[in-house]
């Protein structure tokens, strides 16, 4: 599903010398497979999700999904992969204040004008799904963290999408709620046969993965627990 | 900052102009009143016997200087201007010649030694310069439009031999009670005793409704431009609580966070007022400079400015205190010892009744101010302005939710995301801010525009009645004489010749002049009886217009504006006792409105005004025409007649309306002016806050893109949202602009006692409405459209 081909990025550093953020990064991702991505502050874990997500070009190298080239995509090529094909769960919980739980996890279905009728249709049996079901008509302020980070999984979901980047989901959530979402992603992986690629710290997630691999100065290595 | 430059440099400009107007009479007359304590002067333009000069010079202590006075045009080789001719002055009986301000020798083209001409009613002639004004110790009036010559020169240029104008009077310490009874006694019941600087008394009085209204309008705009300044505010609150919160948290004691507040306060209102202060002297030198046409009829008003450190200090400390104001009042509460993240809510259904009941209770009051204390207009507007406010967030919900009903049948992606932005209560405070600031603004707009057409419609309708009965005009030249108040001669055998012309039916001789009554200097207007009629049919306020015509007619009773009687103390078939040159028995016939000048008037038939002046001088000539005469045919064989040189102009009907209208656009053009002022802030202070807006959403926007949001749909929904949020507030803005227009209108009314004629500005009010609207939207546009170009990237934290 996803196949990473020795990408390479590199950031300009005030010293001369620029970062090497990725270092050749080279993998694939199969339908239904989550891959667990570990590593620590600065290694690329964001810069490896924001060019998958094809936020950002690489310097060099090539990002399959489903066989396509997305990584020189248009401005507008690639907002529409990012809405029909890929769902973002990022580790801030980005909903539009004062908006309700329905209306923040509909947003990408507004986009593919389904009208608000038909995408709160949609996206209502997932939030039940995600344990939100008395929650969707409260406003993002009236929404604990764990709360949000499950909207934001809704809106991530709500396009069926075949790929899912997720930058550390369970950041803010306690361990119990943090297993509860894990196992939610495992499951809605396997199901629905997409692929997730999903960058953590929480040591639970590798109990949850297919795959756990390790991101160190720009190289993808094996994960040490 | 914008806004609250904007109301300092109105107050500002306002200021310096009003003080400008009557600094420049005040100088003038100083000038030539010299250190004299009283004046006895004629009552009419034909002055009185100089032998009256000599008994005056016997009074014990008093030491006399008669001068002659008129006004003349001057004509040289680069143009023609009205100024007032002065002869008399010590200083320059022992030479020969005229004496001009530097700056009138430039605009007539004349040097030293050359001759210029000197038109006056009766024919023209021509004097030397001799030199100018500063030369001979009178620099002062050196931006004066007057003229000075001994007196014997003046006298024989203006056909006042053996006259004179006024005489001042220099009392001896101790002696001027005495000296004041003595003239008193001399005056009799022919010539006015006054002080000697009556002339700024009246004038004073005559261009308070330019300064009133001026003034009116300034403070309106001031009182809009701190409502931008409060607005512009209202978006900071958030930031400014979290700062404050911040500063708690980190142990500031609440004195401490008040320092940092005002010191914040302080630098924005000094940095404000500044700037406001830098606009306001340039629109006061640009825009506010010029003379109001109509005064220069009666008054030499000189381009002076007088900026006082009154004007300064009142306009800078405005400008301190809306800043102080508008900076402490949005975060009260927020020093409290329950510190809120989130300003007060106003969404509890308590809040919502009472902001309905308080929009509507200040809607209902300023109706009432407006139909029964007009007087107090002022107030009333400033509390339509808070009705305006309080409706407007109800009205905001409103309009939010419709829209969002609509978006939830529609399909657009854009006006879904616009309908869930406007009806996100966190953003609630900020379209506030921005839907205030386009209503206020709309609202000026379409009250101050509304009121001023108004007025112009008021003094149009008198100079159709004035012009009523005539199709041709003959009256002296230059704009100081728009009123038809200098004498005029014209020959019998010219006068034989114009009424002999093919088409001309009949040719009135009609009189008009300024007379001072009290501290008014008032118009009179005498026309023949038959076209007494015309002139007063639609002035008359009080009294029955038929009656009142029939009774002009037949002489011997008058008609004054309202504000005249009252002074005089009469009413209709009361004795009238005018400061007339020679003493009259009228009566009065009706009340009128002041036919648009200031210090009132009083129409009489142009028989009562020859004997009550002594004189069967007249100062224009209509001249009737038969059916199928056309009027500018007749204008030229009249003028050819008269001779193209002649001081006398013969003009169509229609072109000396149109000359008679922009005498007096000219003197509503500051009304105008601050109008496109308002305005043009307005979209500067719209779009200053927009832009601050658009920029603080752009983290939203890359989130949103993140989600595939394209950076067309999110532009698209930023204009909808735009478009509602300022259209609302504009709509509401118009209509509360069409009640302000009649409030206005009360105010001007009660204030100048011109005639205004309301008619509902619902054009303009929508006009305004949608050209706010409109620029706004598109000055939105470009920051926006740079705004949601922000990467989707920059929202990922590093990891």
């Amino acid at each position: 599903m996803l196949e990473l081909r020795n990408l390479v990025k590199h950031y300009p550093s005030a010293a001369g010398e620029p970062v090497r953020a990725l270092d050749g990064i080279s993998t694939t991702i199969a339908a239904g497979e989550l891959v667990a991505l570990y590593g620590p502050s600065g290694s690329g874990k964001t810069t490896l999700l924001t060019i998958v997500a094809a936020l950002m070009p690489p310097d060099s190298g090539m990002v399959l999904v489903d066989g396509r080239e997305v990584s020189d995509l248009s401005a507008r090529e690639s907002a529409r992969y990012r809405r029909l094909q890929l769902g973002y769960v990022s580790q801030a919980p980005d909903l539009l204040p004062g908006v309700s739980a329905i209306d923040n996890a509909a947003l990408k279905l507004f986009a593919l004008r389904l009208g608000v009728r038909e995408a709160h249709r949609r996206v209502a049996p997932l939030l039940e799904r995600l344990g939100l079901g008395d929650r969707l008509h409260h406003r993002t302020e009236q929404l604990s963290a764990g709360q949000r980070q499950r909207v934001l999984l809704a809106r991530a979901l709500s396009t069926e999408p075949q790929l899912v980047l997720a930058d550390e989901p369970t950041g803010s959530l306690d361990s119990r709620r943090s297993a509860e979402v894990l196992a939610l992603l495992t499951e809605l992986c396997e199901e629905n046969g997409v692929a997730m690629l999903l960058v953590t710290h929480d040591p639970q997630a590798a109990d949850f993965a297919h795959r756990v691999h390790a991101l160190r100065d720009g190289r993808l290595g094996d994960h040490v627990p | 900052m914008v806004g609250i430059a904007v109301g300092v440099a109105l107050v500002f400009a306002a200021l310096v102009a009003n003080a400008s107007l009557t600094g420049a009479v005040r100088e003038l007359s100083e000038a030539i009143v010299g250190k004299a304590d009283f004046q006895l002067s004629a009552r009419s333009a034909a002055g009185f016997d100089q032998r009256v000069v000599a008994q005056v010079q016997r009074i014990p202590g008093a030491t006399a200087t008669p001068i002659v006075e008129a006004r003349v045009n001057l004509v040289g080789p680069r143009g023609r201007s009205s100024v007032l001719l002065v002869g008399g002055d010590p200083r320059l009986e022992r030479r020969r010649g005229l004496f001009l301000p530097p700056p009138l020798v430039d605009d007539l083209g004349v040097r030293r030694g050359e001759r210029v001409t000197v038109e006056t009613g009766a024919g023209r002639r021509s004097i030397a310069l001799a030199g100018t004004l500063g030369r001979v110790g009178l620099g002062a009036l050196s931006e004066s439009p007057v003229a000075m010559a001994p007196l014997s020169q003046v006298r024989a240029v203006t056909g006042m031999r053996g006259r004179v104008s006024r005489v001042f009077v220099d009392a001896a310490p101790g002696r001027e009670r005495a000296v004041e009874a003595a003239l008193r006694r001399i005056a009799g019941n022919r010539l006015n005793v006054t002080p000697a600087d009556q002339e700024v008394t009246l004038f004073e009085h005559a261009s308070y409704p330019t300064s009133a209204s001026t003034a009116l309008f300034s403070v309106l705009s001031a009182l809009v431009g701190f409502l931008f300044a409060f607005n512009a505010m209202l978006l900071t609150v958030p930031q400014r609580r979290r700062l404050i919160a911040e500063l708690r948290m980190a142990g500031y004691a609440p004195a401490g966070i008040v320092q940092v507040v005002l010191a914040d306060a302080l630098l924005l209102g000094i940095a404000g007022s500044a700037a406001g202060l830098a606009l306001g002297e340039l629109a006061s030198r640009l825009l506010f400079d010029s003379v109001p046409g109509y005064l220069t009829s009666a008054f030499a008003i000189g381009s002076q400015r007088l900026v006082t450190w009154q004007s300064l200090v009142l306009a800078a400390g405005a400008g301190v205190l809306a800043a102080f104001l508008a900076t402490l009042i949005p975060i009260r509460g927020a020093l409290s010892a329950a510190p809120r993240q989130e300003p007060t809510t106003t969404e509890s259904p308590r809040w919502q009744r009472l902001a309905i009941g308080g929009g509507v209770a200040c809607l209902v009051s300023s109706l009432l101010i407006g139909g029964f204390a007009p007087a107090f207009s002022l107030a009333g507007l400033a509390v339509l302005l808070v009705g305006l406010l309080l409706l407007l967030q109800v009205w905001l919900r409103l309009a939010a939710t419709a829209f969002d009903v609509v978006c939830r049948r529609l399909r657009n992606p854009a006006a879904i995301m616009a309908a869930l932005e406007l009806r996100s209560a966190s953003a609630r405070t900020r379209a506030l801010a921005l839907a205030a600031t386009g209503a206020v603004a709309v609202f000026a707009v379409a009250s101050i525009g509304g009121a001023r057409a108004d007025l112009q419609r008021g003094l149009d309708g008198i100079a159709e009645s004035v012009d009523d009965g005539a199709q041709v005009w003959v009256a002296f030249r230059g704009p100081a004489n728009i009123f038809g108040t200098t004498a005029i001669g014209v020959a019998k055998g010219q006068m034989r010749a114009i009424e002999g012309l093919r088409g001309v039916r009949a040719v009135s001789r009609n009189r008009g002049s300024f007379l001072d009554v009290g501290h008014e200097r008032v118009w009179v207007l005498a026309p023949t009886p038959s076209r007494v009629g015309g002139v007063l049919r639609r002035q008359v306020e009080d009294g029955d217009p038929a009656l009142a015509e029939r009774r002009l007619r037949r002489g011997g009773w008058v008609a004054l504006s309202e504000d005249l009687a009252s002074e005089l103390d009469v009413g209709i078939g009361d004795r009238v006792d005018l400061p007339l040159p020679r003493p009259t028995r009228l009566r009065l016939a009706a009340l009128t409105n002041n036919f648009g000048w200031p210090g009132g008037a009083i129409v009489m038939n142009a028989r009562s005004y020859a004997r009550a002046w002594g004189s069967h001088a007249f100062s224009t000539l209509g001249v009737r025409l038969g059916p199928g005469a056309e009027p500018v045919r007749i204008a030229n064989a009249v003028q050819s007649i008269l001779g193209q040189w002649s001081p006398l102009r013969a003009e169509a009907a229609g072109d000396r309306l149109h000359h008679q209208r922009a005498a007096s656009r000219a003197g509503l053009s500051r009304l105008d002016q601050i109008a496109a002022m308002v305005l043009i802030c307005s979209v500067l202070a719209m779009a200053a806050s927009m832009a601050g807006l658009v920029w603080q959403r752009r983290p939203t926007f890359a989130a949103m893109k993140v989600h595939g949001i394209g950076q067309g749909q999110l532009w698209f929904a930023l204009l909808l949202e735009g478009a509602l949020l300022l259209g609302a507030g504009c709509l509401l803005g118009a209509a509360f602009g069409l009640v302000g227009q009649h409030l206005l209108d009360r105010a001007l009314e009660t204030i100048t006692g011109f005639p205004v004629s309301y008619e509902l500005a619902g054009t303009g009010a929508a006009g305004a409405g949608a050209g706010v609207t409109a620029a706004a939207l598109f000055v939105l546009a470009i920051p926006g459209w740079l705004a949601v170009r922000v990467p989707g990237s920059t929202t990922l934290p590093s990891t």
